[in-house]
């Protein structure tokens, strides 16, 4: 597997993987600003840490955790410092679709990456299992169990 | 749930147009500044020497340095939060000053206080408002005294002997974390849901490389005492809880309300929800 340390790798690395990595820290971030933050800081950890991947599956598991690790890690202290992040993204986001985003955003973060990996991108439950190193069964369950709170949420929002 | 409608929300998210190109261009001159650098790393071998006779007074400073590591309460001041701070000067407070090295890193485990409403800033887990909690403050340094210039890659869990790893974790106990790097060490304010109803069974805190634990990476005994794995980097503190304080009942209503309580004997067990799941 090539190294993080060339021009080419570097774009390469950075136009297979910004979209879904984008996406993916918006199931966590309210605003998309924040969540280009992450995923340029999770790139340069890749290029600073250098670490090394048996393969590219290995390479996308790794971009995908740390993603999720660092939006979770941003909106937690957001939270705690009690930054009305929400406010800021209901001005920054268009309505159409938001009342979807919001709900998933609520989600508990196993069940929000599992739920976007699955309905976004298009993994199996297997593939997602392998990709953020849990048992597949787990995966099944969370996907259940996201669906289900999904389904309640959105309910109470056309309510 | 329909995926097209879920695809549409996501694909209309406004990210900036050259985001990718600015992305890559911070990167290159990164990549850049990193080649300098090591091209200067590449002198003769006087400065070499040199060199190394302050890395061997930076390591002696460092080595100095780890007795005078800030206070639990220094790192709470520092993070803002004063009642916190004063919950860690408190007669509550468990000083604990436990280190283990592994890997490039040394991690010392400071401090732990519990309770409810310690803190200035409440916790919210899954929209509800935790204000009984655990509050820990831990240290991450390099070993060899190199100075960390930001933390590093790394995950901290609360985990508890008899539960499986995937069960009662930091991810299921709402767990959060808080951290800046100062004089090259990386301090950190951990707090999650108040572990002391666990107080009856051996309660851990790990700090490992690697994400979600995973009986990979936390194999349990039979007696279903919870060890680190040989190949992680990492260490795994034991909490000195008063058993005093253990909620059996509490704690078993939490693990249920995980939706994890089916695991068992260190596998996971594949429910009828699941099976139908795996078909799709």
């Amino acid at each position: 597997m090539a190294s993080f340390a060339s021009d080419e790798t570097i774009s390469r690395i950075v136009e297979t993987y910004s979209p879904m990595l984008l996406r993916l820290a918006c199931t966590r971030l309210d605003d998309p600003a924040d969540a280009e933050d992450v995923v340029q800081e999770v790139f340069l950890k890749l290029l600073t840490a250098r670490p090394s991947f048996r393969d590219s599956e290995h390479e996308k598991a790794w971009l995908i955790r740390s993603t999720l690790h660092r939006a979770s890690d941003l909106r937690r202290s957001a939270a705690r410092r009690n930054v009305p992040l929400e406010e800021a993204a209901q001005a920054a986001v268009p309505s159409e679709g938001s009342a979807l985003l919001t709900v998933v955003r609520a989600l508990p973060e196993p069940y929000s990456a599992v739920i976007h990996l699955y309905y976004y991108e298009g993994y199996s439950i297997k593939e997602i299992a392998k990709l953020l190193g849990v048992p597949t069964p787990t995966v099944g369950t969370r996907l259940a169990h996201g669906r289900e709170r999904l389904r309640r949420l959105l309910k109470e929002d056309d309510a | 749930m329909n995926r097209e409608k879920y695809k549409a929300a996501f694909d209309q998210i406004p990210f900036s147009p050259d985001l990718q190109a600015r992305t890559e261009a911070l990167l290159w001159a990164r990549l850049r500044e990193t080649e300098k650098e090591t091209q200067n790393m590449n002198f003769s071998k006087p400065k070499k020497l040199a060199v190394l006779a302050a890395a061997a007074v930076a390591l002696l400073a460092v080595s100095v340095s780890a007795v005078l590591f800030l206070t639990p309460a220094d790192v709470a001041e520092r993070l803002e939060d004063a009642p916190l701070a004063a919950a860690f000067q408190s007669d509550d407070v468990v000083v604990l000053n436990e280190t283990a090295a592994s890997g490039d890193y040394t991690f010392t485990l400071l401090g732990m206080v519990s309770g409810e409403d310690l803190s200035a800033l409440p916790a919210e887990y899954n929209g509800e408002t935790v204000r009984d909690r655990t509050y820990a403050v831990f240290t991450v340094a390099r070993t060899d005294g190199t100075p960390l210039a930001e933390q590093p890659e790394l995950s901290y869990s609360p985990l508890v002997a008899g539960y499986h790893v995937s069960a009662v974790n930091g991810w299921t106990l709402g767990a959060t974390c808080q951290s800046f790097v100062e004089d090259g060490v990386a301090y950190y304010l951990f707090d999650t849901q108040n572990l002391e109803i666990f107080a009856d069974h051996t309660v851990y805190f790990a700090i490992y490389e690697g994400f979600v634990p995973s009986p990979a990476q936390f194999p349990t005994a039979e007696d279903g005492a919870i060890s680190l794995a040989e190949d992680v980097t990492g260490a795994l503190f034991t909490l000195p809880l008063d058993a005093g304080k253990a909620d059996p009942t509490a704690a078993e209503a939490f693990v249920k309300s995980t939706g994890l309580e089916f695991i068992s004997g260190g596998e996971a067990v594949e429910t009828e929800d699941d099976a139908v799941l795996s078909e799709n």
